[in-house]
């Protein structure tokens, strides 16, 4: 049924949905992603990854005492894409019973993201990341939140990983999302880091949750995209390339994390949120929007 | 045997029996980038397929 390419492990389905709970539970007590009494809002796009991490979320917290789920979905207004990974995020927090905020980027920020990146497409990721994130906080702080769940996965850190490297941006190689806002942001919590995008894709076929959902038409801009495939070449090639990136992140951090983290966090200027300058990303940016 | 591919074209094949690692290589898809079934069934790359399997190739769209 499901081969592990790295040990070449065959497993049926039952041992490798139960692998793949198993190793998310054991990532979340591991590094105390959640704990009791969190309100934990997960960021719901309602694709792929956010999916699963729902579902899994949804199965395996109840071991812990009081915390509960909730999630976040962001409508960042891209034409032929979001629409449908919208219903499929509506259909699933009816199935699972969780509560529920959807936030857009006209209602917050005055247009839709495809408004924004007329003639300047390449920045795509960049441009949507930062109103992404300021969107999410916003609804995270109103939901009361006290982690936010995001369904990155193993591919996906991996390449995140690879790119600081290739940036030389060693700071942001040892940043950790879930601690560096020095308790000024809901930490972010990342329980399928160590799953890659083919489990996850398998974990949702053999649920019968599997939807064929387009890819962002701005994708093909990005850096991570080249990165992507170089990955996943090497990945084929040597199992467990993914993995030793995040050995070698980890060991990097364990080195000279704290060295480089002594950056104080201040507050923007204009709007008050944490950021490492005067004005944060989100305040730059708005001006330069066309709506 | 036949063999849907991600775009939901599909192409006939020959009977002969062949490995879905090679299969994947010779149509020119990374297997760490698709999931493939046979006859309705999830598969793994070292499974063999031919005669008249049906084979789906599924491309795991990125993001989400």
């Amino acid at each position: 049924m499901y081969r592990d390419p790295e040990n070449g492990r065959h497993l049926c389905r039952e041992h490798f949905l139960a692998d793949i709970e198993i190793r998310v539970a054991e990532t979340i007590r591991s590094r105390n992603l959640i704990v009791k009494g969190d309100h934990v809002a997960i960021a719901l796009s309602g694709g792929k990854d956010s999916t699963a991490l729902l579902m899994i979320l949804t199965k395996i917290l109840p071991s812990l005492d009081s915390v509960r789920l909730s999630a976040i979905t962001i409508d960042e207004g891209i034409s032929g894409y979001r629409e449908d990974t919208i219903r499929s995020a509506d259909r699933l927090v009816v199935r699972y019973g969780i509560p529920h905020i959807t936030v857009s980027f006209p209602e917050l920020f005055g247009g839709t993201l495809d408004a924004f990146l007329k003639g300047r497409e390449p920045e795509a990721c960049s441009v949507c990341g930062i109103l992404r994130r300021k969107a999410l906080n916003g609804a995270a702080e109103q939901a009361g939140a006290t982690k936010l769940a995001t369904g990155h996965n193993l591919d996906d850190e991996s390449q995140s990983v690879f790119m600081n490297v290739l940036r030389g941006d060693l700071p942001r190689l040892v940043r950790d999302s879930g601690s560096d806002s020095q308790g000024r942001f809901i930490p972010r919590v990342k329980p399928l880091m160590f799953v890659s995008e083919k489990e996850i894709a398998v974990y949702l076929m053999l649920h019968g949750m599997w939807a064929d959902l387009p890819e962002c038409p701005y994708a093909v801009h990005a850096l991570r995209g080249e990165v992507r495939r170089m990955l996943a070449t090497l990945e084929s090639k040597h199992p467990g390339t993914m993995l030793n990136l995040m050995k070698s992140k980890a060991k990097i951090e364990a080195q000279c994390g704290g060295l480089l983290m002594k950056e104080t966090v201040n507050r923007c200027r204009e709007c008050g949120d944490p950021c490492s300058g005067e004005i944060c990303q989100f305040c730059k940016l708005k001006k330069s929007l066309k709506r | 045997m036949k063999i849907i591919l991600p775009d939901k074209s599909s192409r006939e094949t020959g009977p002969a029996m062949v490995t879905v690692e090679d299969l994947l290589r010779d149509l020119g898809f990374d297997p760490i980038e698709v999931i493939v079934s046979r006859n309705g069934t999830l598969v793994t790359e070292d499974a063999v397929v031919g005669n008249n399997d049906e084979v789906r190739i599924i491309r795991i769209a990125h993001g989400g």
